[in-house]
């Protein structure tokens, strides 16, 4: 079989000569061999392609000049795959009489490359009754069912089944499939010169961003406005093309739009859930309430509702009554066992609200772990939980900037609450808590103590490295020339606040901003971030406890 | 801190509310910079260098002052038909280049990333993008980049037609040669050629394009002859310079100055004496910036930098009486576009000819084409017995380079090759 990646691939030309073609679908789990045969920064997408090649038995691969990630993978399979029919053909990037004319002549001499490695020969009339095949069965496609979820646009570069699997288990209508092979494609038939219409009608297709006029995918989108909730970018490490994309969505589609960026591993499908369920549910309300609890309840006993937040360092639980009053909240420290966190923060806060159990009409959870926590009756993302927990203390609030122990995010919230925009980086440390516990270890002093010795900086060090491993030898150099703590840690907040600076500008500077999350609680990052922003940030109490407060509000809508 | 820096803090401070008037502070840093350079050259600088550095400072400096008469490119754009209408051809690369030379190449970058531009994007790309949308650089009359070698272009210079309404003129290049590449090619030579009548109001003057292929001839065969005078001479030069050089060998070639400079560079090396340290070839961009290559390589010659593959990317002669498709074959033929065989066969040539000891690949954040293939160089580079350093970096963004990283790697790089040397 010859893989192919790539809508404008002349699939059927080999299809003609009794050659399978099917699309390449990696499922790799690392990247072991492509960081040595290429490089880390190239696009991790055409890094899992070589894995895939190099690891099974292609017969050949067919690519097109796509971008410069695809011609180097091109180098690279032919130099590792003497043997394998590796080509790569040139696809213009604009369309008109002259690029069609070499399109077909490169067509032509890509089959005379597969004629000699093959020994087939390329017959041009069944070629045409093929494209015929093609048309015929295009007719006769049933447009798919409805579903009463979100109605979904697919743009992008070629999405992972991770994505499409959140999608199907949240009942999202995908109502088109713009991504590198989503959409099908469409040729005439009965034409004189069969190759030459067929290259014509594969450089028409609604044009991805390498092209250089990409306006068609604008129109093709403007044709779905009035149904479509949202629009799911997804995107993939170390290509950059499609971001361009998103950036331009974001500005002007009229459409809310999430970027899902994944490494194309098998494991991406994790890396994006929270963000897509949580962008699912901004554009429709997650529906709760469906499965019913039992209550041991008379007449006169208040009725209770829990929201348990499980993150990566700490679980959170709050109780609330009907009157959405805080009745008693916990903070545990996450242990290795997420589920034993859990178990305990629900001891904690039902000893110290005096209930039972038994007396919570509803559970709802949240967080990272949030599925696997056993007593919660349903689950939502803490995106959403955020925004709602921080309108219940402060309505004023409009962006949220939540900094936890690994992932650190900027929520917009609308005047009535609602998340209308969201970013996360969950990807790496920096900017998060963990980078700096990690900084603070460095430093030889204790987390809590990083806030207060930094109000007694006198000179200003800039940190240059985000990336905690370059962060770290940067702290290791500083102390070695002597540099006070105090300075240090001042800098290292400045780093954080810049980082945490640059998430809140991609939703937007919106007053009054809300810190939530643990590293709220370091009052020399809360200077820092306030300083970059220009304005106040409001910080409740327990600033970690804000997404189980949120939770908590969700169960109190289902009972 | 240092003058630079602090100026450069006042510009980042001044852009996100004032950015007519971060431009101006730039204009102010570039004049003094030309004045500087006038009264207190430095002294370690040849004569032809310091030409050099004083032309191409003046050319930034008046394609942000004067954005009427310049053209926005990429490196490898045909920038000679630009001059035939009197636009000075200015690459986002070079713009780019200069901010992080003001060191606010962090502020542009994180505005473009900030609009959901993405991270591993090359820091060009971004530092020109963020400089445009944040409205520090004026805008151009219109751009014209090539589709070869670098796919960054078609979606950077279609972002900022968006944003700020600069017309994109895009060649669309093959990667391979072929008749009709030829003529696609050069369809679109034609193309450009009409809108620039349209832009300019001005007519493309065929004479002055032959003029300009043949004064290209003569550059490129001075710095080829400077090469092979160099080889065995202590030239001192820095980091920058080696860059600025991809004034004359692309954006202003063709030009009667870059001519000059050129014929002068080759006079101007054999006044120097002769030196016996191992040679390298570099390949790719150079972190300009980062001390411990400057501690190694300005005006040092230990271990000597011969030259940058980019200033040699084609080294073929113009045809001067068929200008348009000598500039399409120039695209098409570019050692970058086609397979990444091609590259590592010219380097593999000019490594011979050049009589380096040693090769120096710098892999420069998010350039996808260069990264890529670097597994293959260095397969060429062992069957010649040449050692090959791969550095990893930034060439403009100080936040992506490490030192202690780039100095432990290099240090011992060095010490091999003296070694090799020894033995
Ligand atoms: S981006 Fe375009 S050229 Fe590249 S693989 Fe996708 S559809 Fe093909
Ligand atoms: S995902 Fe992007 S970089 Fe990767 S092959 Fe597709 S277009 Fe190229
Ligand atoms: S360094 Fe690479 S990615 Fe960046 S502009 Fe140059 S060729 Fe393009």
């Amino acid at each position: 079989m010859l893989g192919f990646v790539c809508k404008y691939a002349p699939v059927e030309v080999f299809e003609a000569m009794d050659t399978e073609v099917g699309r390449i679908s990696p499922s790799v789990v690392n990247f072991n061999q492509a960081d040595t045969l290429m490089h880390p920064n190239v696009c991790s997408f055409v890094k899992s392609v070589l894995e895939e090649v190099i690891g099974s038995d292609y017969e050949g691969v067919i690519l097109t000049t796509c971008c410069d990630s695809v011609r180097r993978l091109c180098d690279v399979l032919r130099d590792q795959c003497p043997n394998k029919f590796i080509y790569m053909i040139d696809v213009p990037r604009k369309v008109n009489d002259f690029s069609s004319k070499m399109f077909t002549e490169n067509l032509r001499e890509m089959i005379r490359a597969y004629e000699d490695f093959s020994g087939k020969k390329f017959d041009e009339k069944k070629f045409a009754q093929i494209l015929e095949r093609k048309a015929e069965a295009e007719k006769l496609r049933k447009a798919p069912e409805k579903e009463d979820g979100p109605r979904i646009g697919l743009v992008g570069t070629r999405c992972s089944a991770g994505v499409l699997n959140i999608l199907e288990n949240h009942h999202a209508q995908i109502l088109f499939d713009m991504t590198c092979t989503g959409l099908s494609r469409s040729f005439r038939c009965g034409q004189e010169d069969p190759l030459g219409a067929y290259a014509w009608d594969l450089l028409n297709q609604v044009p991805c961003l390498r092209m250089v006029k990409a306006s068609g995918r604008e129109k093709f989108i403007d044709g779905f406005k009035d149904r479509l909730d949202g629009l799911i970018c997804h995107t993939v490490k170390f290509c950059d093309m499609y971001a361009f994309e998103y950036s331009e969505l974001r500005a002007g589609a009229g459409v809310p739009v999430l970027q899902a960026e994944t490494d194309s591993t098998a494991q991406s499908e994790g890396q994006i859930r929270t963000r897509v369920e949580a962008f699912l549910e901004s554009v429709k309300k997650p529906e709760i309430g469906k499965k019913k609890r039992t209550v041991t309840r008379t007449g006169s006993e208040k009725m209770y509702v829990l929201g348990v937040d499980s993150g990566s360092t700490s679980t959170n639980a709050v109780i609330l009554d009907e009157n959405k009053k805080i009745v008693a909240f916990d903070v545990v420290r996450t242990g290795a066992k997420s589920g034993e966190s859990a178990d305990k923060v629900l001891q904690n806060v039902l000893d110290k609200a005096g209930i039972s159990k038994d007396q919570l009409a509803a559970i709802i959870s949240t967080g990272y772990g949030r599925v696997s926590i056993p007593y919660a009756d349903e689950n939502v993302t803490e995106i959403s939980c955020h925004g709602r927990g921080a309108h219940y203390f402060n309505p004023a609030v409009r962006t949220i900037l939540d900094i936890g122990g690994q992932d650190s995010k900027a929520i917009r919230l609308s005047e009535t609450g609602e998340v209308v925009d969201f970013v996360m980086n969950d990807k790496c440390a920096a900017g998060t808590g963990r980078f700096l516990e990690m900084m603070a270890r460095t430093l030889e002093i204790d987390i809590s103590q990083l806030g207060p010795i930094s109000a007694e900086w006198k000179e200003n060090i800039e940190i240059t490295s985000m990336c905690t491993v370059f962060a770290e030898s940067e702290v290791i150099s500083l102390i070695a020339q002597n540099k006070e703590k105090a300075d240090i840690a001042h800098g290292l907040h400045n780093a954080i606040a810049g980082k945490a600076y640059s998430l809140l500008r991609r939703v937007g500077l919106n007053e009054a901003y809300m810190m939530t999350g643990g590293v709220a609680k370091n009052p020399g990052v809360v200077k820092a971030v306030e300083e970059r922003i220009g304005s106040k940030l409001y910080i409740c109490e327990e600033p970690e406890i804000v997404g189980a407060l949120g939770a908590a509000l969700y169960a109190l809508e289902r009972v | 801190m240092d003058y630079v820096k602090a100026y450069g803090e006042l510009i980042k401070k001044t852009a996100g509310s004032h950015p007519l008037a971060a431009r101006r502070m730039i204009y102010a840093g570039l004049i003094e910079e030309l004045i500087r350079m006038k009264i207190a050259p430095k002294k370690e600088m040849p004569q032809a260098l310091r030409m050099l550095n004083y032309q191409s400072v003046r050319k930034v400096y008046q394609a942000i002052r004067h954005p009427e008469n310049s053209c926005w490119t990429n490196i490898f754009a045909p920038v000679e038909i630009m001059q035939c209408f009197g636009l000075d051809c200015v690459s986002m690369e070079c713009l780019s280049s200069f901010m992080s030379g003001f060191m606010i190449e962090d502020h542009l970058i994180d505005t473009a990333e900030s609009e959901g531009i993405a991270s591993t994007l090359c820091s060009y790309h971004k530092g020109f993008i963020g400089g445009v949308d944040s409205g520090i650089f004026p805008p151009a009359p219109l751009s014209v980049t090539t589709s070869m070698v670098c796919d960054g272009n078609i979606n950077t210079f279609r972002h900022v037609q968006q944003t700020k309404g600069v017309p994109s003129f895009v060649i669309d290049v093959p990667n391979e040669n072929s008749a009709y590449a030829m003529e696609y090619v050069t369809g679109q030579l034609k193309d450009l050629i009409s809108v620039l009548e349209d832009v300019t109001g001005k007519k493309m003057d065929m004479a002055q394009l032959r003029r300009r292929l043949k004064m290209e001839n003569a550059s490129k065969q001075c710095y080829l002859e400077f090469l092979k005078e160099e080889k065995h001479r202590f030239y001192p030069k820095t980091l920058t310079l080696e860059l600025y050089l991809l004034f004359v060998t692309h954006l202003d070639i063709g030009s009667e100055d870059s001519l000059r400079f050129l014929r002068l560079l080759k006079e101007d090396v054999k006044k120097y004496p002769t030196r016996t340290g191992p040679n390298i070839f570099w390949v790719h961009l150079m972190p300009y910036y980062q001390q411990t290559l400057q501690k190694y390589f300005n005006y040092k010659d230990d271990y000597y930098i011969q030259a940058i593959d980019m200033n040699l990317d084609y080294t073929e002669m113009l045809d001067t009486e068929h200008p348009l498709e000598a500039l399409a074959r120039k695209m098409l033929d570019n050692i970058y576009n086609g397979p990444y065989s091609r590259k590592v066969e010219k380097i593999a040539q000019l490594v011979k000819e050049l009589e380096s000891d040693a090769v120096i690949h710098f892999c420069h954040w998010g350039c996808k084409q260069s990264v890529g293939g670097v597994m293959l160089l260095r397969e060429k580079m062992q069957e010649m017995g040449i050692p090959m350093l791969v550095l990893d970096g930034d060439g403009m963004d100080r936040r992506n380079s490490h030192d202690g990283q780039i100095r432990t790697r290099l240090e011992a790089f060095l010490e091999m090759i003296d070694q090799m040397e020894e033995a």
